[in-house]
């Protein structure tokens, strides 16, 4: 079987090595960026099937780098994942494919990657 | 007396400062004593032109026959002579049977005993004021000599009327300027506009001594909990009539009086005047005055000559008006604006508010996550011992709960509560349309609305779907390259058993590629160099969480339709938004 390839995009180490491991468990390859526009260069390198995108980043944030993500290729799904839920009524954030709030507990975002992926 | 005694006689009396009536009988008392006449008696006309019996010397007989009846200009001898203006003589012989109105067999028994009848023009060199008559029973025949005399001393008696005519024309002008200029006062001081209406109302009623005077706004665009402002009372029985006038002057943006609005033949049958004229200013119909008065009431001054007096305090109050209509709109919109800005300063506060605790809650929120997965992960590795397994727990159940308040702020202070609360779909639009109008990059943007009035209100946000129609018409905009024609049509739709509020847009902007049309709902597709693309994305996203849906109609070459289609019902709540 293909490898699944994610890109974790986080400013917070911590939470990249937390969602990286427990990802990693679930059996997909895992990429990390720590900002927007290391993410946009690494998209712009290889492909990704799904991208999950913290909102809340120093320099630009995460609804900004989910526009210049779609830009780049407007079929790129990805999930946003933010501490809070506030962003879920922002008209923008409605163009991605999934929106996450950010736990301890990782079955919700789990859950849906395997449902925009299609994996049963 | 000699003649020449007695025409000095007579022009003492004529310029003495008597009252014109006693001024007027004096001078026939001497006619009638002097030259021995039974019967001397002056016509003068009523405002209706009608010649009337209106003097006579003290021991007339015929004036309280003769006085029943009015005639007009040309009937009987009366008549006759006043149309001629030249004076005519007969005798019982001679006599022709009408006198005025009268036939003088009707005199009969009274008649008999008079022998001469000499009837003279009251005028001075351009006007005409009635007609002496001058009857006696003793004499055969007038003299060519006192019927010169008679001529001078009707004369005299002409230049009395022309007299008492200019007083009472220059007392009607006083009155007049008199009741202008209390509406002018009115009309400028600070009073709210049913005061106002009120007051011109009364105003005129007592100027023109009417029964009612009954204001109609046509215009409506202050909302005043009434349109009609009536002094006096309208009786049932002629509601309609007033109603119908109105139309009528409205219509034809004329004056108009009930006896030009009834057929012909019913034109005496109305004991009423009734007399409408518009309000217009600057061609704008603000809206009508209807003044009643009964007809008998010879003193109404709504007979034709006094017409024109409504008619130019119609013209004199409109501007007046329209300054007090647009002051008052003036003073609600900045109230309006006042109270918005509260708004606004208040929701700042509390934004700001609401933004500090988001942050502090999110700078916990990530640490709290890393606490927590990393105690899960803890958990995974390694078999520990129960009681460690119980402090695990411990430690997850705590940082859930810890997660669930911070949810539970961060849910409660989100920047944009959506608000799901009845809305007018037209004003929502209207308020639109006035931030475009006051663009001067819309000014060759010709609007057409075309609104269902009765359209229920909506439950939906109405911010949001403002949003929806700004997108949309900034598009028409676009396309139009910022001239042409954006028509809005609101109306009811029932589809599928349920109804719609359905608003249509269409532009002039020749229509959309069908090429690309598949793609116009696509987030980021834009044919546009400055475009993001998102503009009918996120319409479509907003009017699907309103349970409606966006439909086009593609005319290429000509322009788009729009139809935002949402439903009245609709079991939405807040969370479903989410
Ligand atoms: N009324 C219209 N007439 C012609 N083309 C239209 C019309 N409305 C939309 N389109 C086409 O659909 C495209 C998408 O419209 P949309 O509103 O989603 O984005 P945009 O107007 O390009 O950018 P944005 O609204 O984000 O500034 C437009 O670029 C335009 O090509
Ligand atoms: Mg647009």
């Amino acid at each position: 079987m293909k490898t699944i390839k994610l890109l974790v995009v986080d400013d917070e180490e911590n939470i990249r090595i937390l969602f990286k491991e427990e990802l990693e468990e679930e059996g997909y390859q895992i990429e990390l960026a720590s900002n927007g526009l290391e993410a946009i260069k690494k998209i712009k390198e290889s492909n990704f099937d799904l991208i999950i995108l913290d909102i809340k980043m120093p320099g630009m944030d995460g609804i900004q780098a989910l526009n210049a993500i779609k830009n780049v290729n407007k079929d790129q799904p990805v999930i946003l994942c933010s501490a809070y839920g506030e962003f879920k009524q922002d008209f923008s954030s409605w163009v991605s494919d999934g929106y996450v709030v950010k736990s301890a507990d990782t079955r919700e975002l789990k859950q849906t990657i395997k449902n925009i992926l299609h994996i049963t | 007396m000699n003649p020449v005694d007695l025409l000095g006689k007579i022009i003492e009396i004529s310029h003495s400062n008597l009252e014109i009536p006693s001024r007027i009988s004096s001078i026939l008392n001497i006619i009638a004593q002097e030259m021995h006449f039974e019967e001397v008696i002056v016509y003068t006309f009523d405002r209706d032109k009608r010649l009337t019996c209106k003097f006579m010397n003290q021991k007339s007989v015929l004036f309280l026959i003769l006085n029943q009846y009015r005639c007009h200009i040309g009937e009987g001898i009366v008549g006759s002579v006043a149309q001629k203006r030249v004076p005519q003589f007969f005798t019982i012989k001679d006599i022709p049977p009408r006198f005025g109105c009268l036939f003088y067999p009707d005199l009969n028994g009274v008649i008999e005993k008079f022998k001469t009848f000499s009837f003279l023009p009251l005028s001075d060199d351009s006007y005409l004021y009635g007609v002496m008559v001058v009857i006696s029973s003793s004499r055969e025949t007038i003299h060519d000599s006192e019927k010169v005399l008679l001529s001078m001393l009707s004369r005299e008696i002409g230049g009395i009327l022309r007299a008492s005519e200019l007083i009472f024309s220059s007392k009607k002008r006083i009155s007049e300027l008199a009741t202008l200029s209390e509406l002018g006062k009115t009309l400028t001081s600070n009073i709210e506009p049913h005061e106002l209406l009120k007051n011109i109302a009364l105003i005129i009623a007592r100027a023109l001594n009417a029964t009612f005077v009954t204001i109609r706004l046509e215009h409506t665009f202050l909302k005043l909990d009434s349109q009609r402002f009536t002094y006096g009372v309208i009786e049932p029985s002629i509601e309609n009539y007033v109603k119908e006038l109105e139309k009528e002057a409205v219509r034809t943006k004329q004056a108009i009086s009930l006896g030009e609005l009834a057929p012909a033949e019913h034109k005496d049958s109305f004991k009423l005047s009734l007399y409408a004229s518009p309000m217009l200013s600057k061609n704008r119909m603000l809206g009508t005055i209807t003044i009643c008065g009964t007809r008998s009431q010879q003193d109404l001054a709504l007979e034709e000559n006094s017409q024109y007096l409504i008619h130019t305090i119609a013209n004199y109050i409109s501007s007046g008006l329209e300054n007090t209509l647009l002051n008052t709109k003036l003073r609600d919109v900045v109230k309006e604006l006042g109270d918005a800005q509260k708004r606004l300063i208040e929701q700042e506060k509390f934004r700001s508010l609401g933004e500090m605790t988001a942050n502090i809650a999110h700078e916990i929120k990530n640490p709290l996550v890393i606490i927590g997965g990393f105690t899960k992960r803890l958990a995974k590795k390694i078999q520990f011992e129960q009681t460690e397994n119980r402090y695990i727990d411990i430690i997850l159940k705590e940082v859930s709960r810890l997660e669930t308040i911070l949810n539970e702020i961060l849910d409660y202070v989100k920047e944009n509560p959506i608000l799901i609360e009845p809305c007018n779909i037209n004003d929502c639009m209207d308020e639109i349309l006035y931030l475009f109008n006051s663009d001067v990059t819309w000014e060759q943007v010709h609007i057409v609305k075309e609104y269902d009035k009765a359209l229920p209100s909506i439950m939906c946000d109405g911010q949001q779907i403002k949003q929806v129609f700004i997108n949309i018409l900034m598009n028409a905009f676009e396309a139009m390259h910022g001239s042409g024609t954006i028509s809005i049509k609101t109306e009811q739709i029932k589809l599928d058993n349920k109804t719609f509020a359905a608003v249509s847009i269409t532009d002039t902007g020749g229509g959309i590629d069908p090429a690309i049309i598949s793609n116009i709902f696509n987030p980021f597709f834009t044919t546009k160099e400055r475009g993001t693309g998102l503009g009918l994305a996120i319409s479509n996203k907003i009017v699907m969480n309103h349970n409606g849906h966006l439909e086009i109609e593609n005319v290429v070459g000509k322009g788009v339709t729009f139809v935002v289609y949402l439903p009245f019902k609709n079991s939405i709540t807040k969370e479903e938004f989410l």
